[in-house]
């Protein structure tokens, strides 16, 4: 029976949002009608959700994937280019993820965004459907050509949708710079693949994977191959130093970064590493690079998400972190572990980026400063992001214990010590972190600019510069109204519980991430790798320590956090400036490019220009002087007829 | 003498009256040149019919001779034509033709 | 044939010399006494190819009727204008190389030829035979000829008629 067919509820999940957006997109009517485009979206989402979960059940079990496809650029020898779905397990359980977390994402937004005008709320549907649609794509695509466009499409979604509130300027230059970041990393992925395409004719994933299993793939060069693969993931899945995009990338709603910039489209990166790891098994060198930059990135994103005000960057730099941690999974060998705790940390953090919302709908800030005590006032959100942070932290029996001490055993288990202890201090400040901002706007009293955070007085000042300044051009522009601005002056004091369509996704992925912290914790998934034993314990106890930390300095201020901050301080400088990653870019822009861009400006303004014009004026100058020929006097043309009639003579005789 | 000779002849005179008529400022010696090349025609037409035997070329000439009468007669109304309009019988006077 | 050759040679200098004159003179009125020197010059090469008539003709039409139409022409336009006309040249230097070089590439021309043919005995009165031409196979072309002339003389009327 055809809708039984896993590859069938596949293609279903993956084009009914295609036909919503094309719906949605197509009848202006509809589209700026806000309310009920939003309901139809949601609809076509969650329809896509339930046939998810069937193909889902339908795989479990599989032994061989599903690999249907249909011929779509003939070529001399067969069809050059196939598009279709290659289901499997793995990519079910993705498209589990994608569309639990969207159709999630979708409903907590009609409330989050309801202050939008309408036609704005049918432009984000649409767009909410478009990524649905394309991340679905990466995720079933079974040739790499397919994979590409749709990770193109998942970048120009995340872009538009970064800059949703387009009137914004930081908005519109934070979208510019995601797109720029992970197009820098995308030329690597499309070399990588006309690449792989020369070296063995083809793009299809099962075909690529049963060249690899009989050795047939050509190793030489295979390493620039899988590095370019591996360039294109790292500017999606924001590994360092192509991370600078997400942090800014939280000038977005914040539905769009629980969906986009935690959940599915950065982890993009870490699939496609997961669907090619047997290619990737292939170059231990470049799998070496991964393993250690993943490292790298979670323990840089862990300290500077020590030291951000803004409880969305914190949120950013963990996701940036968590994503280094399923790279070094992945690197080490274990792709396993790394696809695992990317679907663990898909639950987990979106519920936080979902209750971040909650937290910032209800006070109308970004800023821990300005939060406080919201325990007593927001109960449920609370609770939820409790949930959320012991999971991120990896206390036993929440999601993200499971997942990360399997990512940590599976570096370990792949002989790569230095990283492992990186993870591992890196799983210390993820504990302390997350508490901290738990502490701090949850729980504790409403604190003192004083001793407010680890950054100290100047950038909560510019904080309260920026908010200022934000409600400034809310009041000048009334029709246009966004995460900060339409709730400023509540404050602390009036906010409450989001209503239920908000907290109900909250609960959602609460509830899931607990059940699958207590089913693992309990039944542990059969290991590819043999772990030692202490692993596990280390694991738990750096993940408590750094909760006691954040406790004794945020809670009960024990320690001072200025000492902490002393102590730390050349560290603490690096991290406020982001490790002047940004300011390097900044340079390299303006040295490189403008001096690039001014040279060209330059030959075109005078070599190109110059040489039209010098052209031109000399076409002008004979002109004028050929027009003097041409005297009008009877006298002159018989002159001419006579040198003519010379000319032709002159010209016989030579012949003759 | 030969046919060459006239030929020779008739050529001298055409350069003649194309130097005339190429170099002259008065209209009225501007068709005294043309003449002069007329007459060069009409001798090359005399001598080739005379050493063809051929009384065609003689008759041409008679033609040639009105149609030349003829030619003089509208020139010279033309040249008088312009005096008065212009004033002057200055060839680089006129340049009508320039567009 | 000795004869002959002098007068050619005669003619063909009083020619070249009057044809010269006509247009390098400073005179306008002697340019046309000059022209009708040619002309008649002209006429006498006529006569040494046998052919007397055209030679007639060249001298009563040419040479009287033309020469005669130019001079009233000059006095006319001097009477209107008041001063004398003036006769120079222009552009010298550049209507000799172009009619220069004509000549000298014509010469060569002619010189490369093979035209060296002896003239073929008359077969006939050849004024006789003209005439007979004209007004049998040329009957045409004869009457077309009046007709233009009429034409050219009632323009040249019409162009040189008196102000109104």
């Amino acid at each position: 029976m055809m809708t039984s067919s896993p590859a069938a509820l596949a293609l279903a999940a993956l084009l009914l949002p295609a036909a919503a957006f094309l719906i949605i997109g197509v009848l202006p009517p509809l589209r700026r009608s806000g309310r009920p485009a939003a309901w139809f979206s949601i609809a076509c989402t969650a329809a896509a959700f339930v046939s998810a979960i069937l193909a889902w059940r339908a795989t479990r079990g599989l032994a061989q994937p599903i690999h249907a496809v249909w011929s779509w650029l003939s070529g001399a020898h067969g069809p050059f280019a196939t598009v279709g779905v290659l289901v499997d397990a793995q990519s079910t359980s993705m498209l589990l993820l994608v569309t639990l977390v969207a159709l999630l994402v979708q409903v907590y937004s009609t409330c989050y965004l309801s202050d939008e005008p309408a036609p704005a709320l049918g432009r984000y549907y649409a767009l909410q459907s478009l990524f649905a649609f394309s991340m679905m794509g990466v995720v079933l695509a079974p040739t790499l050509l397919q994979l590409f466009i749709c990770w193109e499409l998942v970048g120009v979604c995340s872009c538009l949708l970064i800059g949703f509130w387009y009137r914004k300027p930081e908005a519109a230059r934070a979208a510019l710079k995601a797109f720029w970041t992970t197009k820098a990393g995308d030329v690597g992925l499309l070399i990588g693949i006309v690449l792989l395409h020369r070296a063995t004719g083809t793009f299809d994933l099962v075909e690529l994977r049963q060249l690899a299993a009989a050795g047939q793939i050509p190793l030489a060069g295979l390493s620039i191959i899988t590095f370019c693969v591996y360039l294109g993931a790292a500017g999606k899945s924001a590994q360092f130093p192509l991370h600078v995009w997400l942090p800014d990338a939280m000038e977005g709603p914040t539905p769009v970064s629980a969906l986009i910039h935690a959940a599915t489209m950065v982890t993009a990166g870490v699939y496609l590493l997961t669907r090619m790891e047997w290619l990737f098994a292939l170059t231990p060198q470049v799998m070496a690079i991964v393993a250690w930059n993943g490292a790298l990135t979670a323990l840089l994103a862990a300290i500077l998400a020590c030291v951000q005000t803004d409880i969305k960057r914190v949120l950013a730099y963990s996701t940036v972190s968590q994503l280094g941690y399923m790279m070094a999974a992945i690197g080490a060998g274990y792709a396993g572990a790394g696809f695992f705790h990317l679907l663990t940390h898909g639950i987990f953090k979106a519920l936080l980026f979902l209750g971040a919302g909650a937290v910032i709908h209800a006070v109308g800030s970004n800023d821990v400063a300005d939060m406080g005590r919201l325990a007593r006032r927001m109960p449920q959100t609370a609770v939820v992001f409790l949930v959320g942070t012991l999971s991120l932290a990896g206390v036993p029996l929440f999601a993200g214990f499971v997942s990360k001490e399997e990512v940590l055993g599976a570096v370990w288990a792949g002989g790569f010590a230095v990283p492992f202890f990186g993870l591992l201090l890196a799983a210390f400040l993820t504990a302390f972190y997350m508490f901290r901002v738990v502490f701090l706007a949850f729980f504790g009293h409403r604190p003192t600019e004083a001793d407010t955070v680890l950054v100290g007085h100047g950038q909560t000042q510019t904080n309260t510069v920026l908010i200022g300044r934000r409600q400034a051009q809310a009041t000048m522009d009334p029709g246009q109204s966004h995460d900060l601005s339409h709730n400023v002056g509540h404050g602390v004091t009036h906010a409450h519980d989001a209503p239920f369509v908000m907290t109900g996704p909250l609960w959602v992925l609460a509830m899931i991430a607990m059940a699958i912290g207590i089913y693992f914790t309990i039944r542990a998934p059969e290991a590819e790798f043999h772990a030692p034993g202490w692993v596990t314990p280390s694991a738990i106890a750096v993940a408590l320590s750094g909760i006691a930390l954040a406790w004794l300095t945020y809670q009960k201020r024990a320690i001072s956090a200025d000492a902490l901050a002393t102590a730390f301080a050349p560290i603490r400088r690096a991290a406020i400036a982001k490790f002047w990653l940004d300011d390097i870019y900044l340079a390299i822009y303006r040295s490189v490019l403008l001096t690039f861009s001014r040279a060209i400006g330059w030959t075109d303004r005078y070599l190109v220009d110059g040489v039209l014009n010098v052209v031109s004026a000399w076409t002008l100058d004979a002109g004028d002087r050929l027009r003097r020929m041409q005297t009008g006097k009877v006298q002159d043309y018989v002159w001419a007829v006579g040198l003519g009639l010379l000319a032709l003579m002159a010209w016989i005789g030579v012949a003759w | 003498m030969g046919l060459q000779a006239y030929l020779t002849l008739a050529a001298i005179v055409f350069c003649l009256g194309l130097f005339g008529t190429v170099t002259r400022r008065n209209t009225v010696g501007i068709l005294l040149g043309i003449e002069l090349m007329l007459n060069a025609v009409n001798i090359n037409f005399v001598a080739f019919s005379r050493f063809r035997g051929i009384e065609t070329g003689m008759v041409f000439t008679l033609f040639a001779i009105c149609i030349t009468v003829a030619e003089v007669a509208l020139g010279l109304a033309i040249v008088i034509l312009l005096f008065r309009t212009r004033r002057s019988a200055m060839a680089d006077h006129i340049d009508w033709l320039k567009g | 044939m000795t004869l002959g050759i002098v007068a050619f040679w005669a003619f063909a200098v009083i020619l070249v010399g009057a044809g010269l004159a006509v247009v390098i003179g400073k005179n306008l009125f002697h340019s046309v006494l000059w022209l009708a020197l040619a002309l008649i010059a002209t006429a006498g090469i006529f006569l040494t190819l046998d052919a007397e008539f055209i030679a007639a003709v060249q001298v009563l039409l040419y040479a009287g009727g033309v020469v005669t139409v130019v001079v009233f022409a000059i006095v006319v336009t001097e009477r209107l204008v008041g001063e004398r006309l003036s006769h120079t040249s222009r552009h010298i230097v550049a209507g000799a190389v172009v009619s220069g070089g004509l000549l000298a590439l014509l010469v060569r021309a002619l010189s490369q030829a093979h035209l060296d043919m002896a003239r073929p005995a008359l077969s006939g009165d050849l004024t006789r035979q003209i005439g007979t031409s004209l007004l049998t196979q040329f009957a045409l072309p004869f009457e077309l000829l009046a007709v233009l002339l009429v034409v050219g003389l009632l323009g040249a009327s019409y162009f040189a008629r008196p102000e109104e």
